[in-house]
């Protein structure tokens, strides 16, 4: 068999070896298509209240609504479409956990790696504040600051990514400073080899690796940690239900046997953060060389 | 008045004295969803507090289960002249350490207040007070600082502690430590404090020296449960015997189970829309998303538009799952100054368009609504019906259901255009609620202090200072139905669902007559033979 | 090592001054605790008279230097809403929520460590697998979720365990303990389950990433060619090579179940701080938060300090180096 070119073929290669690992990632995918296409596939706007009716609220799975079409997940107590509430959920979910990861992975990799890269005390410094920070239970933060910063997504993100900004940056100095001390690049520092060259043809490349497997996990935590909060009140709005304010929302209906208003929605949610994180590990036991036989 | 009133009481205490008879040495454990802050009855106003402290302490006016007010301590009461209520005391009531309770109890009481209470303070009971002055051991004069026609509803949440035991725990630094150690929480109530931890148990013991008689139940455990569906679980659980606060969700499948009795009441709450009147307001917006220059909500078409496009009976029937009724005026029915005749309410989105239409609005217009979502059950859920029946007849309405701590603040800001809270008739009559919504905002006359609409109707501020200086009361309640009339009428505050409460127990194992101020009282709540 | 400890304890202040001027600052800006907590209905000079009682009219940088200093003689304030001191308020709730955070993470520990040990060890053999699919699980499905299930399973359907609260007391040390009676254990148990699945998860992984790599060291090879008995390489060796990770997870668990509690107190009716911090946020009760987050960061410190002091101890090399 030829080898790939391209180091994401070889990649993938090996990544394959892992069914399980291959099952998830195809769950993510079609979870991410469905996510994005969710405006396109839902049978309902459930944000729109004028599609909205109150007749059809907390209809079991299966009854034909006012719509005229059948609700297969049944309804919530606002009459909305359970599907299309969970398509629309699992976009919130996604985006809060892509956006969060993404923004503390840029923000940690560049915190991180400066600190490997510039040394002396502001190297001291800013591992300090992370280290002080990553001892700190991110749901206290995450707590703290959306009480302080009030309800709204751009706010919930910050809270997400003022929790998490931490572990990328203590993995991405990690990896930079294990290269750093390799001799090329202390000889690289001596010859006038630019800056940006060392940042972003040496130090950077190294990171990846790792940082994406702490990127899958966070983006989950992410998730789950935006859930956590809406179930405790302090999470988005109602009238915009993320999966985690639709659980919250139904768990009130629980005792009284209305069970699809929070059981799908967990549903959905479990097998999102389930299938990011299988895929997770699967990337971090490929990367680990030691695992490699 | 007074004699009847004496009689019906001296019955109550008669009947329950034969029921503790029969009753044997048993604990009542009940499930709340709220607890006290303090044992100490002067630090906070709330309905939870006061709920919890009725077992221990007592009030000079007490109010019965449809917060009639009926004697207490004060066994009569009548007003000398403008600025003087005279209070007849109850006589060989004793305190849980066998004091005696005098006048000197009472003065005291008053005058601890501005000392040790807290943000939700009790202030707001005895802020009339100018001096409490003690004619004999069991007459007090009240000198207010003017014509207070309703300080004997006032009185209802003023509690009575020993001036004896609580002499030394009057001050901030002291209060707390006497009273949540039990050393000063000595009242007259029926049960005695045993122990009690914050957000935790309340433990009491049966007073027996108790002047209404024995209460039913020889210990009464009060579980703090904030969640609805753990106390409810605890109650199917067997942990608890009764439960306050069942959930809208709950209550259809509780009322149809064989293992649980229900026990419904009409709340003092009402869910009331409020309309900005200001000549510009932030909120509202033509349907490019434009401000609007001029408010719309000032327009009487847009507000009856805005009042026909609401379905009440879908309110009560689906979001609240029919626990609440459709309310036509700010209050319950049949409060002292709801009026029979404030205008019909009907749902009607047809004429709503039309009116919207009149109005020079056609295709709607746009508008945020805001409210709470965690105030009182079902906010944030009938905040979020009308935004769907606004949506119907053409008003795109963002909903904003918001936690309470950010709510009120922005509301007293005056930052939004619609907005929607519930009301509580706490006193039982109109003083309370039009005194502080439907006159115009008069800080010196202490009256219009929660209108935050910039509702302003002459003729009900004139019907509103009048009625506040009337002492006899038939007149005063003509004054306040003529104003609840008017300010209904004007349709700024639209009333949508008077709220109702639910408890919960085993089946055949209690009697309770639930009570609207939404107090679950053991003393009145027997064994089921 | 002395002048580490030193400095690692001046760290602490800053970073707890810090953190009292976030809050004190954050919790003005959001607005006025009274306007929550003054009732709706109170005129406005009755609202002068308690924000002036409160001290609340007076500019923010004055209520933040009386609120420092009174902080310096151990005096954390009154809260605004339970009329106490705050430290006493979060002193009485602290053993409820350490107990049931104990329970958890020991839990956790004694289940977790050998399934992931087992796992790392053989991990091909399909039970190896079945144990990390339901890490997975464990992992990921919310603490919040999971509570909810249990209760509704084995207290509402089953009737075997109660739904919440704490239980039968006992008193020991002056502090009330549930774990002491059988009645406190059934109520112990749902709850430190549900606390204790995720930490679960996290000890299963950890120990089995642990094994794995350990299982390639030279210690081991050496040993299995000195003829030891496979139970005694994982018993003696690798257990040891695993401990330091476990041990600095136990603490920094420990620390953070502290504060994940607040999700398991909230669904169990659970009378510990979580409860107490969820119900400070909402009303705004400012020294509530003020105190509990510095005794947070406090804590955290000290936990933070007492591994590394263990790390230095099982580990003589790191003790040069620091952390």
């Amino acid at each position: 068999m030829a080898t790939p070119a391209t180091p994401l073929g070889r990649f993938w290669i090996t990544y394959k070896e892992s069914k399980v690992g291959v099952v998830a990632l195809g769950v993510v995918a079609v979870i991410l298509v469905v996510a994005i296409l969710a405006p396109l596939i839902a049978p309902q706007d459930p944000y729109d209240l004028s599609r909205l009716s109150l007749m059809d609220a907390r209809r079991a799975p299966g009854h034909i609504g006012t719509g005229g079409y059948t609700h297969l997940l049944g309804t919530d107590a606002q009459g909305r479409d359970l599907l299309s509430a969970i398509l629309y959920g699992l976009r919130i979910s996604a985006q809060m956990g892509l956006v969060a990861g993404i923004v503390g992975l840029s923000i940690g990799a560049t915190l991180g790696i400066s600190a490997a890269y510039i040394g002396g005390r502001t190297e001291a410094l800013l591992m300090r504040t992370v280290d002080l920070q990553l001892s700190f239970p991110p749901i206290l933060l995450a707590l703290v600051l959306v009480a302080l910063l009030g309800q709204g997504k751009a706010q919930l993100i910050t809270a997400l990514v003022a929790a998490q900004y931490a572990y990328f940056a203590r993995t991405a100095y990690g990896a930079a400073t294990a290269e750093r001390r390799k001799d090329y690049i202390e000889a690289a520092y001596g010859t006038p080899l630019s800056r940006r060259r060392i940042v972003f043809r040496h130090l950077l490349p190294n990171c990846m690796p790792p940082l994406i497997v702490v990127a899958t996990v966070q983006i989950a935590n992410s998730i789950a940690l935006e859930a956590t909060l809406s179930f405790l009140g302090l999470g988005l709005p109602v009238t915009e239900p993320s999966l985690g304010m639709l659980i919250s929302n139904g768990f009130k209906y629980m005792m009284s046997g209305r069970y699809w208003i929070s059981v799908y929605p967990g549903i959905a949610l479990i097998i999102l953060i389930v299938s990011i994180n299988l895929v997770g590990d699967r990337i971090r036991d490929q990367l680990n060389p030691r695992l490699r036989r | 008045m007074k004699l009847s009133r004496l009689l019906q009481a001296g019955v109550i205490a008669l009947g329950l004295g034969t029921l503790s008879t029969i009753a044997t040495a048993q604990t009542l454990t009940v499930g709340v969803r709220g607890g006290p802050e303090s044992m100490d009855p002067h630090y906070s106003a709330l309905g939870v507090h006061a709920d919890a402290m009725k077992h221990i302490f007592d009030t000079l006016v007490w109010s019965g289960d449809n917060l009639q007010i009926e004697p207490g301590l004060a066994e009569s009461w009548r007003s000398l002249d403008d600025t003087t209520w005279e209070f007849k005391l109850r006589k060989g009531v004793k305190f849980h350490d066998g004091s005696d309770f005098t006048a000197e109890d009472v003065k005291f009481s008053v005058e601890r207040i501005p000392e040790v209470t807290g943000p939700t303070t009790v202030l707001i009971y005895v802020r009339r007070i100018k001096e409490v002055v003690i004619i004999d051991d069991h007459t007090v004069h009240m000198k207010t600082d003017g014509p207070a026609a309703t300080l004997p509803n006032d009185f209802v949440r003023l509690f009575i502690v020993s001036h004896k035991a609580a002499k030394d725990y009057s001050t901030k630094e002291t209060a707390a430590e006497g009273f949540n150690s039990g050393k000063a929480a000595v009242g007259t109530g029926p049960y005695k404090l045993v122990s009690w931890e914050p957000k935790g148990d309340l433990v009491l013991e049966r007073f027996d020296g108790y002047w209404r008689g024995k209460g039913p139940w020889a210990s009464v455990v009060r579980k703090e449960m904030p969640n609805d569906s753990s106390r409810l679980a605890a109650l199917k659980a067997g942990q608890v015997d009764l439960i306050n606060y069942v959930s809208s969700a709950d209550w259809l499948s509780l009322k149809n189970d064989s293992k649980t009795d229900t026990f419904l009441a009409d709340s003092v709450y009402v869910m009331n829309l409020q309309l900005d009147q200001r000549e510009s307001t932030p909120k509202v917006y033509d349907l490019d998303g434009k401000v609007l220059a001029k408010n719309p909500l000032r327009d009487a078409k847009v507000r009856e538009a805005i009042d026909l496009a609401i379905d009440r009976e879908v309110m009560v029937d689906v979001v609240l799952e029919g626990l609440g009724r459709p309310a036509r005026q700010v209050m319950p029915e049949g409060f002292f100054g709801s009026s029979e005749k404030v205008i019909a309410r009907n749902y009607d989105p047809q004429r709503a368009k039309q009116l919207l239409a009149d109005a020079g609005f056609p295709d709607g217009f746009k508008m945020d609504l805001y409210c709470t979502s965690d105030r009182l059950p079902g906010d944030g859920a009938i905040c979020q019906g009308l935004g769907q029946m606004f949506a119907q007849v053409g008003i795109q309405t963002k909903v904003n259901a918001i936690t309470r701590s950010v709510y009120f603040p922005a509301q007293a800001k005056r930052e939004y255009s619609a907005f929607m809270n519930g009301w509580g008739t706490l006193t039982g009559e109109a003083s309370y609620t039009l005194g502080s919504l439907a006159h115009s905002p008069a800080p010196d006359l202490k009256l219009g202090a929660f209108n935050r609409t910039d509702y302003k109707n002459p003729k009900v501020d004139e019907l509103l200072q009048a009625a506040g200086k009337e002492l006899d009361d038939a007149k005063r309640r003509a004054l306040y139905e003529d104003a609840m009339e008017r300010t209904m009428a004007d349709r700024v505050y639209i009333p949508l669902v008077n709220l109702q409460a639910v408890w919960a127990g085993g089946k055949g194992k209690l009697k309770m007559t639930p009570r609207t101020d939404e107090d679950t009282l053991a003393f009145f709540i027997t064994p089921a033979e | 090592m002395l002048g580490y400890f030193i400095q690692r304890c001046l760290q602490a202040i800053l970073v707890m001054l810090v953190m009292s001027v976030i809050v004190f600052v954050g919790v003005y800006a959001i607005g006025n605790p009274m306007e929550v907590l003054i009732p709706p209905d109170a005129p406005q000079d009755v609202r002068n008279f308690i924000i002036a009682r409160f001290g609340l009219d007076r500019p923010l940088w004055e209520q933040y230097l009386t609120f420092l200093g009174n902080v310096f003689v151990g005096d954390f304030g009154y809260s605004f809403v339970y009329n106490m001191p705050v430290l006493d308020l979060i002193l009485s709730r602290l053993p409820s929520t350490l107990e049931l955070a104990l329970t958890a993470v020991l839990g956790a520990a004694l289940i977790g460590v050998p399934l992931g040990v087992y796992a790392g060890y053989r991990p091909n053999a399909v039970s190896s697998h079945t144990i990390m699919s339901l890490s997975i699980l464990g992992f990921s499905v919310p603490t919040f979720w999971v509570g909810l299930i249990l209760i509704l399973t084995f207290a509402v359907s089953l009737g075997w365990l109660p739904a919440g609260g704490r239980g039968e007391t006992v008193t020991l040390w002056g502090v009330e303990w549930s774990f002491l009676t059988a009645n406190g254990w059934s109520h112990l148990f749902l709850p430190a389950i549900n606390l204790a699945l995720f930490k679960m998860a996290m000890m299963i992984r950890l120990a089995r990433a642990g094994t794995q790599e350990a299982m390639l060291t030279d210690t081991v090879k050496f040993a299995r060619a000195a003829g030891l008995s496979e139970a005694t390489i994982v018993l003696r060796h690798v257990l040891k090579l695993i401990s330091i990770p476990i041990i600095t997870v136990f603490g920094l668990e420990l620390g953070s179940t502290l504060a994940f509690a607040v999700v398991t107190e909230t669904i169990f009716s659970w009378p510990g701080l979580g409860k107490l911090i969820i119900d400070s946020i909402t009303n705004l009760d400012r020294p509530v938060m003020v105190a509990y987050l510095i005794l947070v960061a406090l804590l955290f410190m000290t936990i933070n300090l007492v591994i590394d002091l263990i790390y230095a101890a099982l580990d003589p090399r790191l003790s040069r180096g620091g952390a």
